[in-house]
């Protein structure tokens, strides 16, 4: 008895899809035929079910797989970095101290920042920051993998160099920049009194007042350049060498072949390394602690920045609505910036 | 269109994971703590008992008997001598309690304090106060308890402390008990003052004659430098010899008083009697080293140096060729002011909100604190909050403390000043204050500008 209802149904399935499969071939527009090949498989997949007498469907059983395997890094992310990340965006309207009871706030806190001293010297701080090192890191890099995208001899070994101080450690990296330009022992100060005789008032104090923001700058791109000259590498290596070549055959010089073909061909590498770069500038904290910090790691009106600004806010006075309320602002500003450059590029492309 | 969108969603996703690091660690903390909450199996009978700040006397004899743990919070285990000796001390005394230290490091004891005492996870019992602001903080977070109806229960006599546990409460209660007192002296290297031919200093000097001596003895001849004095990087060095005058407080709102100070030390760096904050500030050059290098004749710093001193230079981790020959003298004293005069900072013992036993907890904070807990401190030449004749006694006959009898007569204080009181937004106020310190002294600001910006900012927080 059952089975023959199976087999009606089934039949009753199959000249539905061959119905449809029909109309779906005559069907002239696009967005109709779609729906209708969409309902061609579901047709299928309950056929499919009835015949097997499976629960679950193929594909189902085929999404769960795929399911099973993103789980594992999915539910890390949702906890440890989703939820905050929810959390955060709703604590900017709240007031809570970590232990005493969340109260809510409204825009409270996003008034406050108006008044703030310290969140305007951040915000300064981290912009001229971000201004000076993304198209420097950008240029400085792009140079240096022209350069050692050549045939010179020991390239290796100067790729490897170009790349080192992005390995090596920031602790003792900065420890020997401190070093470096140490105000009144350092070498580079030495240099300038010595040989160019700069007055000791006049010696530049390279971790404090507005020079702190240029170590911090001069320092970035140093350390970084490395890392994205090695993308600028790969992407210099995937354009096609015949470009080159006719280009030269019609008489094009150095520099016209890197303005038509070179900078052209590298757009999407570049892409990339800006949105990286700015994110990762506005990320700041480590060097600007490390450089001008000093032993406490507090930083002072001209060296301070916004994520400084957000710990210190949060786990030193314990204000986390406020705090979050900085960090929102911190990402509003990345988010502008990213848009604008996905923007930039989709124009580019169409 | 719709690839687009979902790039850029992509996109943003990806930024806000990047920014999550960084920008929202807010959540993960809380929820991080409370995998760690797993009790301790010895501690359930005792869990039983009220929590309940009152039922308190009564119920500490009963459960001498049962075995307790106390996970107690500290810093810098290996290199600090008493807090060994307070638990083997204690220990000794009450067999069924076990004290387990968690060190936390000194950097940054507070912030890490008040993290791990954060959401209802932590399993701290006794908790050790490095600060004030750090006190205030954990107070308004309920962190730890009100000790008023123990101390009332026990009838601890408060007035042992010297006004020191008057400063530190918090609306008329009273939620840590100092074990340790800290008072700050003037160190100076006998040696560099004799190659000089300049006397001591004295324990009568006003900031004047301070002044005078340190140039005396500077000597700024390249190769053989010679520091008349050194100030440490922190606020405290400078900012609080304005307050000794016992008028002004840190948290007045008004620091135009600092202005003569911050003009000495300035003057002084450029004289070259002291090292350039821009420079201690780049190398981080830790006091102890400085003035263990034999090039810094006077110092002024906590007692707590003392015994750093005493260890070292008897480890032979200091050359005592260099700094071996020292001594203390009293806090140098504003014109007209009662020398004597100096600056404290409590270390201070509480009762966690969290803690299953706070009556053993109570206990503990109550003998550490107490003449017992003064007796082990004194041993090791550390200064107790109770300060009789008999601990004096022990820490300058103590081996290795300056024989010469001004240093003995430096240990006495005439007027005490917390280094900071407690207050509302003490937190913030020692922020702001931190931060305009380091812009003064690095020159970014004038004096005049970086006190009245110091001004604005504090008023602006009523």
């Amino acid at each position: 008895m059952i089975e023959t209802s199976k087999s009606v149904q089934i039949e009753e399935l199959q000249s539905a899809l061959e119905e449809t499969i029909a109309r779906a071939r005559s069907e002239q527009n696009d967005r109709v035929k779609k729906k209708l090949i969409q309902q061609i498989s579901r047709y299928n997949s309950s056929i499919d079910k009835l015949r097997n007498g499976r629960k679950i469907s193929r594909q189902t059983k085929r999404d769960l797989i795929a399911y099973s395997f993103i789980a594992p890094n999915f539910i890390g992310f949702c906890v440890f970095t989703l939820i905050p990340i929810v959390f955060a965006f709703a604590l900017a309207f709240m007031k809570w101290d970590g232990s005493n009871p969340i109260s809510f706030e409204g825009f409270n806190n996003f008034r406050r920042l108006s008044g703030d001293t310290f969140f305007k010297a951040a915000l300064k701080n981290t912009i001229i920051y971000c201004i000076g090192t993304v198209p420097l890191t950008m240029i400085a890099s792009l140079a240096l993998a022209i350069i050692l995208n050549q045939k010179v001899i020991g390239r290796g070994i100067f790729r490897t160099l170009a790349f080192f101080p992005y390995v090596a450690s920031l602790v003792a990296i900065t420890s020997v920049w401190k070093l470096l330009f140490h105000p009144s022992k350092g070498p580079i100060n030495n240099i300038l009194y010595t040989i160019f005789h700069v007055s000791q008032e006049n010696l530049p104090q390279w971790f404090s007042g507005g020079l702190c923001v240029v170590s911090m700058i001069l320092f970035s791109v140093w350390k970084y350049m490395g890392y994205y000259m090695v993308i600028y590498l790969a992407g210099l290596q995937s354009i096609p060498g015949e470009l080159y070549e006719a280009a030269s055959l019609d008489g094009a010089g150095t520099w016209d072949q890197f303005k038509y073909i070179t900078w052209p061909q590298l757009s999407s590498t570049t892409f990339f390394v800006v949105v990286m770069l700015t994110i990762n500038c506005f990320k700041i904290y480590d060097v600007a602690v490390m450089l001008a910090g000093g032993g406490s790691g507090e930083l002072t009106v001209s060296a301070t920045v916004l994520v400084y600004y957000i710990y210190q806010k949060a786990f030193i006075d314990w204000d986390l609505g406020y705090s979050s309320a900085v960090a929102m602002v911190l990402f509003l500003m990345v988010l502008i910036v990213t848009i604008i450059q996905f923007r930039g590029q989709a124009r580019k492309e169409a | 269109m719709k690839k687009k969108v979902i790039s850029l969603m992509l996109g943003a996703t990806m930024l806000t994971s990047m920014l999550a690091g960084c920008g929202a660690q807010e959540a993960p903390a809380p929820a991080a703590e409370v995998t760690e909450e797993a009790p301790a199996a010895d501690e359930a009978p005792a869990a039983e008992e009220a929590p309940a700040a009152e039922e308190t006397a009564e119920a500490a004899p009963e459960e001498s008997s049962e075995p307790v743990t106390l996970k107690w919070a500290i810093w810098d285990e290996s290199t600090t001598q008493y807090w060994g000796d307070i638990k083997a001390a204690y220990e000794a005394k009450n067999p069924n309690v076990t004290i387990e230290m968690v060190d936390l490091g000194s950097t940054d004891y507070m912030t890490v304090l008040a993290t791990e005492l954060s959401g209802s996870g932590s399993d701290f019992d006794v908790v050790t106060i490095k600060d004030v602001p750090g006190y205030a903080t954990l107070v308004q977070k309920n962190a730890i308890i009100p000790l008023d109806d123990y101390i009332s229960a026990d009838g601890v006599d408060l007035s042992k402390y010297a006004g020191a546990t008057d400063q530190v409460v918090v609306d008329g209660k009273l939620y840590e008990l100092p074990f340790r007192n800290d008072f700050w002296v003037l160190f100076y290297n006998k040696d560099i003052f004799d190659a000089a031919g300049v006397d001591y200093p004295t324990n009568d000097m006003t900031w004047d004659e301070y002044d005078e001596l340190a140039r005396k003895v500077t000597d700024t001849s390249f190769g053989s430098q010679v520091y008349g004095t050194h100030y440490h990087t922190w606020r405290s060095t400078v900012q609080l010899c304005a307050v000794l005058d016992g008028k002004h407080s840190i948290l007045d709102g008004n620091y135009d008083f600092m202005k003569p100070y911050y003009e000495m030390v300035l003057n002084q760096e450029k004289d070259g009697v002291c090292r350039k904050y821009t420079d201690l500030k780049t190398e981080g050059l830790h006091y102890s080293a400085a003035f263990s290098g034999g090039d810094v004749a006077m110092l002024n710093m906590g007692s707590w140096f003392i015994a750093t001193m005493m260890t070292n230079l008897a480890s032979g981790e200091y050359d005592s060729s260099l700094c071996g020959n020292w001594g203390i003298v009293k806090y140098p004293h504003a014109e007209g002011v009662e020398p004597g005069s100096t600056l404290g900072t409590i270390t201070g013992l509480s009762v966690t909100t969290a803690s299953d036993t706070p009556d053993a907890a109570w206990d503990f904070v109550k003998w550490v604190s107490g003449e017992e807990g003064a007796a082990v401190m004194a041993s090791s030449g550390n200064f107790p909050a109770i300060m009789t004749d008999e601990v004096k006694a022990a820490i300058t006959t103590l081996d290795g403390f300056p024989t010469d009898d001004a240093s003995k007569e430096a240990l006495n204080v005439s007027n005490l000043y917390l280094e900071v009181p407690y207050g509302e937004n003490v937190s913030e106020i020692n922020s702001i204050l931190d931060s305009y310190h380091g812009s003064i002294m690095t020159g970014e600001m004038s004096i005049d500008d970086g006190i009245a910006a110091m001004n604005t900012e504090v008023s602006a927080l009523q």
